[in-house]
């Protein structure tokens, strides 16, 4: 076959380009990723911040979880760009409101926030009181026992 | 000139030509009261089962025009699907984007199997339904290599939700509650209490309306010459090995996209034997909507799965009913599926001869006449 | 001068032998090689081989039959096996025991095995052309339609029966106290403490392989060969061609039913409901990798075939998970048995139909 660089092949290259640049942005529109909801009392830079008594959190535009101190919730989100609207009353009994938008990284998965870090400084990076999170190794599910991959071509003819 | 037949012969044939799907209708009209499902239960099921598996049975017809008869290596492009599908959920793509994503990596992993299945069944010209049968069942072994042994070890895995316990190779099941119904879900509206996927039958609506368009363009006439005579159409100019490899392309590309269609609805994957069953599945249910070896058009797909499937769904109960065990339902309904495609098969063959003796017959009428 | 004849009837008979057989034999004896190295007995390793060699070698000699009259590789050996198994447990229903149970299953599976090839091989004659696919099929129907049988027929053993429901046969029925090991035991000679010969099996073998080897050279035996490689010369010579083609169905369906007896009783289990599914695959690429082709087929093929075909799938296992600390046998299993018979589909053919 030879290779003819004319008017079809660049065409057809074009249309093979296209197709890849909309299989990436699937994948950033479709990445899921969990936000943990942290509501602990936690040291930051030597700082100790205490968490709050109750404090509502909403994301984005999805229902939104109440957290006493020491909760955490979690709400799974696609895309990256979203919305945190805080609600909670402070030590003088006003009620404070506000919203912070922020990124989560393409990569990870999972990510907590820190409620009481963030409620303490609504303006700073989100680097401090978001970051990655790790599952410890016991969380995962593993099988009891040793999974028995069935590979024989028997299995399974009964269901659809 | 047509041959002239008496009526009795005319009705004969219309049983002879159709004689699965009556026969079907038959095992249908004593199941369904057997079993005792009510009606709307059964519309609903059976709504579900045509929206899940008519994309692939769809897949079937391409070959079938193109000579290359029941195209058994499916099972190739579910493969492909399977794997785009494996790849997602790693990544945690969900909803819509997730499906395309997967319908997107799934496309050149089908395109390669298929230009390789084509090439294969090129080399056996006249056996070409049990080489495909052979094909499917070699690929899984190549499969399993890839799934089992290189996922986790030599292609990166990150997610060890989907990794087995002892490090590397992909779980029986993976969950896909990703992209769980995320096609049905677009836009389902009931009626008469019966849900239905509207945006699911819209891309099977639009996969019909591709492959009968494709039936018009030269393509796809090539392929209907090289189906009926490779050596005439040889003879015309027609490039032969060519045409029948892009056939096989084509079913293996849409078999991917329909498993992944399928894959959503159910929800789970089950990684190392929904491929396998996929395929016989699909070609019985062609075969019982009246399709045969040689000529299938979108009217059976749809016929066959209706009755494929009310069959597939009345016969536990019917069993456990008429005889006391639904484990007899069971094992008759893979009795009825494997026998419907042994008794197509069969009358496919026969029928051939019998065509082959009318022309024969037709000639000395003609000659008759001339003298 | 000389080095070049050579080289060239060397590669005359590499290309006659073909590729991928030589592939697997020189794998199979680097298995061998390999096998003490990695801590695998090879006595033991032999021992298992030519035990599995004895097991199969008579459903790969019912490949012969069918390969030799034309009607294609016998995908539907599953329909064979049924007739034996139905043999299998009438003799065990009876209560007979040893050596007479397994002389009374090949007595009572030898009338279904002639029905079911004499309705089967009538199926293939209206399908000339098409077997290999029908046969699949057929195979998979009647094991399928057997499955629904074997839970209503009115056995009553109870060592076959549930035990609950005292009605439908088991899935797997134990051999032991019937005719387990009555051929492996019969004369079998111990060499070692790990290598053991099961010469009954062997001698079996050995007197089904003379009789089919005696009757391709009788004269109905050559007018089969005949209709095989030129049906229509054959017809023109007088041949009844339908007639052969049902006869070489019958015997093939009737080893394989003896085949599957002879497996049972070394195995240890009968294995009904969907064990005979996939049964025919095995025979058939052993048949292959022993050097037949889709219409040409010997009795050194099958011996051949069968050792090499149950040599790997003995060897593969014990010396990779040695040496890898991983079991990819089945792996290598299905690549190699269905790779063999792809190899084979390929393969241009000179029979006309």
């Amino acid at each position: 076959m030879k290779m003819k660089f004319d008017r079809q092949f660049w065409v057809r290259c074009a249309a093979i380009v296209v197709v890849l640049l909309f299989g990436m942005l699937m994948f950033f529109i479709g990445k899921q990723h969990t936000i943990l909801l942290d509501n602990k009392t936690i040291t930051v830079n030597g700082q100790e911040i205490r968490a709050l008594q109750l404090v509502e959190v909403q994301v984005n535009k999805l229902e939104s979880l109440e957290l006493a101190a020491r909760d955490r919730d979690k709400v799974d989100v696609t895309r990256q760009s979203h919305k945190i609207t805080i609600t909670y009353t402070d030590s003088n009994w006003n009620e404070i409101s506000f919203t912070r938008k922020f990124k989560v990284p393409l990569m990870e998965e999972m990510v907590i926030i820190s409620i009481p870090t963030l409620v303490s400084d609504p303006e700073a990076d989100q680097s401090l009181w978001l970051e990655k999170y790790e599952l410890p190794a016991y969380a995962i599910q593993a099988s009891p026992e040793e999974e028995v991959v069935i590979t024989d071509d028997l299995a399974g003819l009964i269901s659809l | 000139m047509t041959l002239q037949r008496t009526k009795s012969q005319k009705v004969l044939r219309f049983l002879g030509n159709n004689t699965v799907p009556i026969l079907f209708l038959v095992i249908c009209a004593f199941g369904i009261p057997l079993s005792g499902y009510s009606t709307n239960y059964l519309v609903s099921e059976v709504v579900v089962r045509i929206a899940r598996n008519s994309f692939l049975i769809v897949s079937l017809l391409i070959p079938i025009l193109a000579g290359m008869g029941l195209n058994f290596g499916m099972t190739l492009g579910a493969m492909a699907g399977q794997i785009g599908l494996i790849f997602i959920s790693d990544w945690g793509i969900v909803g819509i984007p997730g499906m395309l994503l997967a319908m997107i990596i799934s496309t050149p992993i089908s395109i390669a199997l298929g230009l390789w299945c084509g090439k294969i069944l090129n080399m056996a010209k006249g056996r070409e339904m049990v080489t495909s049968y052979i094909i499917g069942f070699f690929m899984n072994g190549i499969y399993q290599l890839v799934v089992l042994y290189g996922m986790g070890s030599i292609i990166p895995i990150r997610s060890s939700a989907l990794v087995l316990p002892r490090g590397y190779g992909i779980r029986n099941t993976v969950n896909l509650i990703g992209i769980r119904k995320s096609l049905d879900n677009v836009l389902t509206i009931k009626l008469f209490g019966v849900p239905i996927p509207l945006v699911t039958f819209a891309v099977i609506a639009l996969l019909c309306i591709f492959v009968l368009w494709f039936k018009k363009t030269k393509l796809g006439q090539d392929m209907r010459s090289v189906g009926q005579d490779m050596e005439v159409a040889r003879a015309a100019g027609i490039k032969v090995e060519h045409t029948r490899i892009v056939s096989i392309v084509i079913s293996t590309v849409f078999a991917g996209y329909g498993m992944i269609l399928y894959l959503q609805n159910i929800g789970t994957l089950n990684t190392y034997n929904s491929h396998m069953q996929i395929g016989m599945f699909s070609v019985a249910a062609l075969l019982v909507g009246g399709a045969t070896v040689s000529k299938a058009n979108i009217r059976n797909v749809f016929l066959g799965v209706i009755l494929f499937h009310l069959m597939f769904i009345v016969s536990p109960m019917a069993g456990k009913n008429l005889i006391g065990q639904a484990q007899l339902g069971e094992y008759f309904r893979v009795f009825v599926s494997y026998g419907v495609i042994t008794i197509s098969l069969v009358l496919y063959e026969v029928r051939k001869k019998r065509d082959r003796g009318d022309a024969g017959q037709l000639l000395a009428a003609e000659q008759g006449e001339a003298e | 001068m000389n080095t070049q004849n050579m080289i060239s009837s060397v590669k005359s008979t590499l290309k006659s032998f073909g590729l991928p057989r030589i592939i697997i034999g020189l794998f199979l004896l680097l298995l061998f090689i390999l096998a003490p190295f990695v801590g695998v007995n090879i006595g033991t390793s032999l021992s298992d081989t030519l035990n599995r060699f004895g097991m199969n070698a008579v459903m790969v000699l019912a490949m012969v039959p069918m390969i030799h009259s034309g009607c294609g590789l016998n995908f539907g050996l599953p329909l064979g096996i049924i007739a034996g198994l139905l043999g299998g447990t009438l003799s065990m229903q009876f209560n007979f025991t040893g050596p007479s149970s397994f002389m009374m299953a090949i007595l009572f599976a030898t009338p279904f095995a002639v029905i079911l090839g004499w309705g089967y091989g009538q199926l293939l004659n209206k399908v000339k052309g098409g077997e290999m696919m029908i046969a699949t099929y057929v195979g998979f129907s009647s094991v399928a339609f057997m499955c629904i049988m074997w839970l209503l027929l009115p056995y009553s053993n109870p060592t076959m029966v549930w035990g609950y429901s005292g009605s439908g046969l088991r899935t797997t029925i134990s051999t032991e106290g019937y005719y387990l090991h009555v051929l492996n035991d019969f004369f079998s000679i111990r060499l070692t403490e790990h290598l053991t010969i099961p010469t009954g099996m062997f001698l079996f073998f050995a007197v089904l392989a003379l009789i089919i080897w005696a009757f391709l050279h009788t004269k109905t035996g050559t007018a089969m060969t005949a209709v095989g490689s030129n049906p229509v010369f054959a017809r023109a010579s007088g041949i009844n061609v339908d007639k052969i083609r049902t006869l070489s169905v019958v015997m093939s369906t009737w080893l394989g039913a003896i085949g599957i007896l002879v497996y049972q009783q070394s195995f240890g289990f009968i294995q009904l409901y969907m064990g005979p599914f996939y049964m025919a695959l095995p025979a058939v690429s052993a048949i292959l990798i022993g050097g037949a082709s889709v219409n040409k087929a010997t009795i050194t093929n099958v011996i051949v075939g069968t050792f090499l075909f149950q040599g790997i799938l003995t060897m593969t296992p014990s010396v990779m998970n040695s040496m890898i600390h991983t079991d990819m046998s089945e792996v290598i299993r299905i690549v190699v048995s269905n790779g063999m018979i792809l190899y084979a589909l390929t393969r241009r053919t000179e029979a006309t139909r």
